[in-house]
C-alpha cells in the first residue's frame, strides 16, 4: 500500500482549520504535517491537539514554493498531498488520489476539483463548476502531458488540493516564487516527461467569500504571481474587457437559471456578478503590471500585504531577472529559422523551350517599404516595363518584421500605384495564396529565405541592386545578407561591378542591367544655370552615400571659393556644417529636376553600388562627381560622363573646382551626360532584366538536360 | 558489329516525341494563360475592394457574425414591397 503524507501550510487558520484537519484525519493518511508560519490565533496548538506533526517557522521565512519544498523533505510518504488551510477534503478524497497514482506510474502530480462551500455566491459556484468540469466531462481521471496540450487549461495545477510523487517533488522542487509555484511546477513536470492527472473524486470544499475589494486584492496577488512565473500580462483593452465581463455575467445568469434560481435571484445577481468580474479584471491588470507600481501601493493592493520585491539577498535565493512576457506572434527573421540548414524546396522539372516562352509569369517577392523607397521604385519601374513586354507579374510582400502589419493587400497595391508606378500586377501579403511561377524573384536578402521555400517554380532569381552585407556593421543581418548570395539563385545585378562580385566571390551565375532614368521628369528644364552652385545628395541616413566625406570636400571647396552656393538634399534632417548651405530636405522629383537644371556641379558619392542620382543629374545636363574605386567605373567608364575622384576630400573638391572653372570641360561632361542618360531608359533596363530572367530559366533547362 | 536500326520504328519514335513536345507546349501555354488571367482577376478585385481593405472589413467574417444574416434578411424583407411598388410604377403608362 502506498504511504501518504498530507501537508497543510497554516497561518491564522481560523474557524475552518479544525474542520479541515479533522476531515483529513478521517481520510487516514500515514502522516499529517502542519507548517505554521507564526499564527497568533492558536492554530498551531489546535493542530497539535488533533495529533498532527507541527513544524513552526517564522512568518518572514515563508515562501509558497520554499516552504512546501521543506515540507516534502520532512514528509515520509511516497505520495505528498498539499491542502490549504481552508480546503476541506470530501469523503474518498485520499482513496481517489491513491487509485489515480496506482493506475499510471507516469503520473507525477495530480489535482482535484474545488467544490463551492454552502452559501457561496452563484458567480463563484458557476466558475468552479465550469472550470473543474472542463477537465473531465465523463467524471473519469484525465491526464495531460504538455503545457501546450490542446485540452482544457493544460498548465493548471493548484496546491489548494494537489498530490505529488515525493520522489518527483524532491527531484524537481517548487520554484521560489511569490505565487503560482504550483503552475510553474506543472511546466517543469511536463518538461521532465511526467504526466499530470485530474482526479474528479479527490474533491475539496474550497471557495472564498471575500468582499469585492478583497477579490480585487486576491486577483492582484494571483496575477502578480502569474507574471513572475509564466510571464502572463493581462491585456489592457477596455472594449474587449467590457465584452468579456458581459459574457461572464451572462454565463452566471444562465448558470443560476439552470440551477433553478428564481427571476428575482437572477436579477439580484447581475450587479454583484458585474462587480466581481470587473474587479477581477482590475486586479489582473494591476497585478500583472505590479512591477511598475510603487512598493507602498503594491502592499496596499496585495491581500498578503507584500510588495513583491522578491527574496533577493537572502542566502540561497536564486537570482531572477525581470520577467518579460511574449510580445510577438512570430520571431523576427523567422524565415531564417524555417530555412536553417535547408537548401529550399526543389524546382519544377524544366520543360524544353521554357526560357523562350513568349509570356512568363514572374513572381516578385519584395520586402516592406516606405514612401519614397528608391530600391522599391527601381523594382516597380522595371516590372511595369516587363509587363509592357507581355509578361504577367505578381507582387508578394514578405514582411517578417510586420512593418506593414496594418495594411491589407488592396491598400498596398494602391500605394504602389499612387506612390511609385501604375503596375498591373496584383499584390499578395504573405504566401498563403501562392500558386507558383515561371521565375520567382528575390529582391533583398530578407526575401531569399521565403523564395527558397516557395514550390512550383521553374527558376529562382535574385534582383541584386546593391551589396547589402555592407549596409550594416558585422552582425547576424550582414552575415545572412552575405549568405543569401550563396543560395544558388541567378543574380540579376544592377551594375557590372555587382555582377562580378556575385560571380567571383560567391560563385553565382549573374547578368547585368543598368539603372534607368525617367526622361519624362529628368531633362534640362527652362531655368537659368546658376553660377557656382553645387547640388549634393547628402542622405546621411544612408551611410553608403559617404556624406561625411562629401561634407569635408564641400568645406574644403568653400574655403577655396567662399562665394560658393551649396544645396544639400535627400535627408529629413540638415547636417551640421562649417559653411552655409541651403537645405532642401527630401525633395520631390520635380524639385530635383529643377535643381539639377540650375546647379553647376552635382555631387553624389557611393561606396557600394552607384546611385540613380548621377544619371538623373546627367539627364538634366548637370555634370557630376562620384567616387572612383567602387562601382562607378563599371557603369560610367574611367573617363566617361561622370568625373570620378579618389577617396579624398581635397581630390573631390579639386574635381568640383575644375568643373566650376573650366567651361569647356563642363560643356563636354554635360553633353556626354545627356547622351549617356538618353541611352539608359527604364525600358532598356527592363529588356536587360528580362534577358536575366530568361538566362535563369535557360540555366535550369541546361541542368535538366545534364540530369 | 553495329546494331541495325529499324527506320520505321525510329520515325515512329520521332513522331511520338514531336507529338509529346507539342502537347507540352500547349499545356504550358494554357498554364501561362491561366496564371496571367489569375493575376488579372486578383488585380481587378483588389482595385474594387480597396475601401474594404482600407477599413479592414472582411465581408466573409462579417456575415458570419451572429445576427448579421438575419438583419440582412430583414432589410431585404422591408425593401421587397418598395421594390415591387417601384416595379409596378414603372409599368404604369
Amino acid at each position: 500500500m502506498t504511504s501518504v503524507s498530507v501537508v497543510v501550510p497554516v497561518k491564522n487558520g481560523g474557524e475552518l482549520l479544525s474542520e479541515v484537519l479533522q476531515a483529513i484525519v478521517r481520510e487516514q493518511p500515514d502522516q499529517l504535517i502542519v507548517i505554521d508560519s507564526g499564527s497568533s490565533d492558536g492554530s498551531a496548538e489546535l493542530a497539535e491537539t488533533i495529533g498532527t506533526q507541527v513544524i513552526r517557522i517564522e512568518a518572514a521565512e515563508f515562501g509558497h514554493g520554499r516552504t512546501r519544498n521543506a515540507a516534502a523533505e520532512a514528509a515520509t510518504g511516497e505520495l505528498v498531498c498539499f491542502l490549504t488551510q481552508d480546503a476541506t477534503p470530501v469523503a474518498g478524497w485520499l482513496a481517489a488520489y491513491l487509485a489515480a497514482f496506482a493506475a499510471d506510474e507516469r503520473i507525477g502530480a495530480a489535482f482535484g476539483p474545488h467544490l463551492p462551500r454552502p452559501g457561496s455566491s452563484p458567480t463563484i459556484a458557476r466558475e468552479l463548476d465550469q472550470f473543474f468540469g472542463g477537465f473531465s466531462r465523463s467524471g473519469e481521471v484525465t491526464v495531460q502531458a504538455a503545457a501546450d496540450d490542446a485540452g482544457w487549461h493544460p498548465g493548471f495545477l493548484s496546491n489548494v488540493n494537489a498530490a505529488y510523487r515525493r520522489a518527483v517533488l524532491l527531484d524537481l522542487g517548487f520554484r521560489d516564487v511569490e505565487y503560482a509555484e504550483d503552475q510553474a511546477f506543472a511546466g517543469d513536470l511536463f518538461a521532465a516527461g511526467w504526466l499530470k492527472a485530474f482526479v474528479p473524486g479527490a474533491a475539496v470544499l474550497h471557495s472564498h467569500s471575500y468582499s469585492q475589494l478583497g477579490f480585487i486584492r486576491r486577483y492582484f496577488d494571483e496575477y502578480r504571481g502569474l507574471r513572475q512565473t509564466v510571464g502572463h500580462v493581462e491585456a489592457l483593452a477596455p472594449l474587449s474587457a467590457t465584452k468579456e465581463i458581459g459574457r461572464l455575467v451572462a454565463a452566471d445568469e444562465r448558470w443560476l437559471a439552470q440551477s433553478g434560481g428564481s427571476a428575482a435571484e437572477r436579477i439580484r445577481l447581475l450587479p454583484s456578478s458585474t462587480a466581481h468580474h470587473a474587479g477581477r479584471h482590475i486586479g489582473a491588470v494591476l497585478g500583472s503590471r505590479a512591477d511598475r507600481l510603487p512598493a507602498i501601493l503594491q502592499r496596499s493592493l496585495s491581500l498578503e500585504a507584500r510588495d513583491g520585491a522578491g527574496r533577493d539577498g537572502r542566502e540561497g535565493a536564486v537570482v531572477r531577472g525581470k520577467p518579460i512576457a511574449a510580445q510577438r506572434d512570430r520571431e523576427l527573421f523567422y524565415e531564417m529559422l524555417d530555412l536553417d540548414g535547408e537548401s529550399g524546396v526543389p524546382l519544377l522539372n524544366p520543360t524544353p523551350g521554357m526560357s523562350e516562352a513568349k509570356r512568363l509569369h514572374i513572381a516578385v517577392v519584395i520586402p516592406s517599404f516606405r514612401t519614397g523607397s528608391g530600391g522599391h521604385d527601381t523594382i516597380f519601374r522595371i516590372f511595369q516595363k516587363i509587363e509592357q513586354l507581355g509578361h504577367s507579374c505578381s507582387i508578394w510582400l514578405a514582411d517578417p518584421m510586420l512593418r506593414m502589419k496594418g495594411e491589407w493587400p488592396a491598400v498596398i497595391r494602391r500605394r504602389i500605384r499612387d506612390e511609385f508606378v501604375e503596375l498591373d500586377a496584383p499584390v499578395y501579403k504573405g504566401f498563403d495564396d501562392w500558386f507558383g511561377a515561371d521565375v520567382v524573384l528575390a529582391t533583398s536578402w530578407e526575401t531569399v529565405a521565403p523564395v527558397l521555400q516557395l514550390p512550383n517554380c521553374r527558376a529562382r532569381a535574385y534582383f541584386v541592386q546593391d551589396y547589402e552585407p555592407s549596409f550594416s556593421p558585422t552582425s547576424a543581418e550582414s552575415i545572412w545578407a552575405e549568405d543569401s548570395y550563396r543560395k544558388g539563385l541567378f543574380a540579376i545585378c544592377a551594375s557590372p561591378w555587382l555582377a562580378e562580385l556575385m560571380s567571383e566571390h560567391y560563385g553565382a551565375s549573374a547578368s547585368v542591367f543598368q539603372l534607368g532614368v525617367d526622361s519624362g521628369v529628368y531633362y534640362p528644364r527652362q531655368v537659368e544655370r546658376q553660377p557656382k552652385t553645387i547640388a549634393f545628395y547628402g542622405r546621411a541616413a544612408t551611410p553608403r552615400r559617404a556624406v561625411p566625406l562629401g561634407m569635408l570636400a564641400l568645406a574644403e571647396l568653400h574655403r577655396r571659393q567662399p562665394d560658393l552656393r551649396v544645396v544639400i538634399y535627400g535627408d529629413r534632417h540638415p547636417v551640421e556644417s562649417t559653411f552655409p548651405y541651403e537645405y532642401l530636405g527630401v525633395a520631390s522629383q520635380e524639385q530635383l529636376a529643377t535643381l539639377y537644371s540650375e546647379a553647376t556641379v552635382g555631387l553624389c558619392l557611393s561606396v557600394t553600388n552607384y546611385s540613380r542620382a548621377p544619371q538623373e543629374m546627367m539627364a538634366c545636363g548637370l555634370p557630376c562627381v562620384d567616387l572612383a574605386g567602387f562601382s562607378a567605373e563599371s557603369v560610367f567608364g574611367e573617363d566617361g560622363p561622370v568625373a570620378l575622384s579618389e577617396f579624398s576630400p581635397k581630390a573631390i573638391a579639386g574635381h568640383m573646382e575644375q568643373l566650376l572653372q573650366d567651361q569647356e570641360l563642363w560643356n563636354e561632361r554635360s553633353q556626354a551626360g545627356i547622351e549617356f542618360a538618353a541611352r539608359h531608359s527604364w525600358g532598356a533596363a527592363a529588356v536587360e532584366v528580362e534577358a536575366g530572367l530568361r538566362a535563369a530559366l535557360r540555366e535550369q533547362e541546361a541542368s535538366g538536360r545534364q540530369a | 558489329m553495329e546494331a541495325e536500326t529499324d527506320p520505321v520504328a525510329t520515325d515512329q519514335l520521332l513522331a511520338e516525341n514531336q507529338q509529346l513536345r507539342a502537347s507540352i507546349a500547349e499545356l504550358e501555354e494554357q498554364l501561362s494563360a491561366q496564371s496571367a488571367r489569375t493575376n488579372e482577376i486578383v488585380a481587378q478585385t483588389q482595385e474594387r475592394i480597396y475601401w474594404l481593405d482600407r477599413w479592414h472589413i472582411d465581408l466573409d467574417k462579417l456575415v458570419r457574425v451572429p445576427g448579421v444574416s438575419q438583419s440582412r434578411a430583414l432589410l431585404r424583407a422591408i425593401r421587397a414591397p418598395f421594390r415591387l411598388l417601384k416595379k409596378a410604377a414603372r409599368k404604369l403608362p
